[in-house]
């Protein structure tokens, strides 16, 4: 199967395949962090809104490339500045 | 929406393998400034570039397939060829470093005493913490398995146990090693039985680490029910990882630490 591009309206087993078992299925336990947001994170994901997956949740991901772009983008320009210094002849 | 006519993923515009690719200009300029002009702000900023751009690739590669619903079984079949070039790439990086570890034990030379542990180094005993951890790696070999089965027959409480058992094993073997390597009485400097040691077992121990962390991720999504009974191949991936981790210790404590003691 291919990629489905319209949210589903029905459970994940679209997804993923009618034969698995879906962790939803099994028996809640009590122990850990029990609700099942995959659902919800799929519906939010497959929103039709143009938006590249690296962006696609909004400010949080917005923050996060543009403080990796600063970190890259001004490395290398301090990179080349020490490149430039490392270059000189120097008198031991 | 056009609807593509194949099974392969054609994935969305992203900057992360350009980022990737400074991030790692960055820390080995970062090197260099460190090792000659004594300064670490660019070795800072490469690393940290560096686990941004893990955080966010990875972290898009699970949006893709839990959430998108991109990764067909033709896609994983390519992941799958993928991890397994990867981990045999590791095996023959590791093969380096035995070369060197046996280039210059089988036949050492008159400077060391023309033997083997050279004169003047006491090795660690392996009958000591170097079996132990051989025995905490080989157990969570059989852990992550067990991890692996739970998995397959839907039992997510037994998942979550062994797979949370397995990285516990992992940090205890971490730490013994760091015990080790404080208690030692030889340190790298130490001649060539220095270098090969702590060389071949320093980077078996980042990777340790490394394995240990991609494990935490996955116990994470584990917990987060983002695997099925049938497609959970980052678990795979990182049970793949982890077993290549405990097979290169064997051949680590087998040679270095056994025959070379």
């Amino acid at each position: 199967q291919g990629l489905k591009p319209v949210v589903s309206t029905e459970s994940p087993p679209l997804i993923f395949g009618t034969t698995a078992k879906l962790a939803t299925d099994l028996p809640a336990d009590a122990s850990f962090l029990g609700k099942n947001k995959v659902p919800d994170l799929q519906k939010l994901f497959q929103k039709a809104d143009g938006l590249p997956v690296h962006l696609k949740r909004g400010v949080p991901d917005k923050l996060l490339y543009r403080t990796t772009m600063a970190l890259t983008i001004g490395g290398t320009i301090y990179c080349l500045i020490a490149l430039y210094m490392a270059s000189q002849p120097r008198n031991p | 929406m056009a609807h593509q006519a194949h099974s392969y993923h054609l994935v969305d515009p992203s900057p992360w393998p350009i980022f990737g690719a400074i991030a790692a200009l960055l820390t080995t300029s970062g090197l260099i400034m460190w090792f000659h002009y004594n300064s670490t702000y660019l070795l800072t900023a490469g690393l940290l570039s560096m686990a941004l751009v893990m955080l966010q690739w990875w972290r898009d590669i699970i949006r893709e397939s839990t959430f998108q619903g991109h990764h067909t079984p033709t896609v994983q079949k390519g992941l799958r060829y993928g991890m397994i070039l990867f981990i045999t790439s590791e095996a023959f990086f590791f093969l380096g470093f035995f070369w060197a570890f046996f280039h210059s034990s089988l036949a050492p030379t008159p400077e060391l005493g023309g033997l083997w542990p050279p004169t003047g180094i006491y090795p660690l005993n392996p009958l000591e913490v170097p079996l132990l951890n051989t025995a905490i790696l080989l157990a969570s070999g059989v852990t992550v398995t067990w991890a692996h089965h739970s998995i397959t027959e839907g039992n997510r409480k037994q998942a979550t146990q062994a797979l949370f058992l397995t990285i516990l094993l992992g940090f205890y073997f971490t730490l013994l090693q760091a015990m080790e390597y404080h208690e030692a009485s030889f340190s790298i400097a130490d001649g060539v039985y220095g270098s090969t040691f702590f060389v071949a077992t320093g980077f078996h121990g980042l990777h340790v680490i490394i394995g240990s962390t991609f494990l935490t991720v996955c116990l994470l999504r584990l917990i987060k029910f983002h695997f099925t009974s049938n497609h959970h191949f980052g678990f795979e991936a990182a049970a793949w990882y982890w077993h290549f981790v405990d097979v290169i210790w064997l051949f680590l404590y087998m040679s270095i630490y056994w025959w070379g003691s």
